[in-house]
């Protein structure tokens, strides 16, 4: 998928259809999750999102302004 | 979310905030096409709702948020082992509460050495549904952006898939002139 394609112009988006029949068979409770590296706004450092989830309990909400 | 977030930092819960890509673009918040505009974007997410949780933002390709299932607005818990150990399609405060509570209570018990062995379940959520403010939602993003959800929303009412873009086009291409 290019960032194109991914960054839709016009709701709802082309996968729109696919990602909601898709989620209950996703990332399931017991596997281990992705660790992508990820851009700190404070800091403007990459960093690995287990930096914060090796502390402990984390609460990871994905979303944006709109 | 901001109040949950401090309240169960005190109990030693780490929160953070992953940018993905816009749901409702409009005019005044448009898809990023660079990542310094999903930076902008973000910057001005944490202002206006005054997040204090770290905010991670994703790459332009949304490669985290297709890793983790790319639904709008979804919420992980993540424990040190870096393992799901609950998820919600959307992100509502008194289901992760919950989780949050229970979670932290098994590890209490077992400090108190009691002996859990882990198993699957799941649970039906549900969360507020408050059609005024999204619609000032959408207003914020642009005149677009109320206009597409509109669409979108008398198509699903009359039962129709949406499908790719690529679909729509040709639904359309054969529609009668």
């Amino acid at each position: 998928m290019t960032a194109d394609d991914y960054n839709y112009s016009v709701f709802p988006p082309d996968d729109d259809v696919e990602v909601f029949a898709g989620w209950p068979e996703a990332l399931k409770v017991g596997t281990k999750a992705p660790d992508p590296e990820l851009l700190e706004l404070a800091s403007g450092q990459m960093v690995p999102l287990s930096s914060y989830t090796r502390r402990g309990l984390t609460v990871v909400e994905l979303g944006s302004l709109t | 979310m901001e109040e949950l977030y401090r309240t169960y930092a005190a109990r030693g819960v780490e929160s953070v905030f992953v940018y993905v890509r816009e749901a409702h673009p409009g005019e005044h918040l448009g898809p990023h096409d660079s990542l310094e505009r999903k930076r902008a974007h973000a910057g001005e997410f944490q202002r206006l709702f005054d997040v204090q949780r770290p905010i991670l933002v994703d790459d332009l390709e949304g490669s985290a948020h297709r890793a983790f299932g790319q639904m709008p607005n979804m919420t992980y818990v993540l424990n040190s082992a870096h393992s799901v150990v609950f998820r919600s399609a959307w992100t509502d405060p008194d289901t992760i509460r919950l989780a949050l509570d229970y979670l932290l209570g098994v590890q209490a018990r077992r400090r108190a050495g009691a002996r859990l062995a882990p198993f699957y379940s799941e649970l039906q959520g549900f969360r507020w549904v408050d059609d005024a403010a999204f619609q000032a939602g959408l207003a914020r993003n642009g005149p677009r952006a109320v206009r597409d959800f509109a669409e979108a929303t008398q198509r699903w009412a009359r039962g129709e898939q949406l499908g790719s873009l690529a679909q729509r086009r040709a639904a359309a291409d054969v529609r009668p002139a």
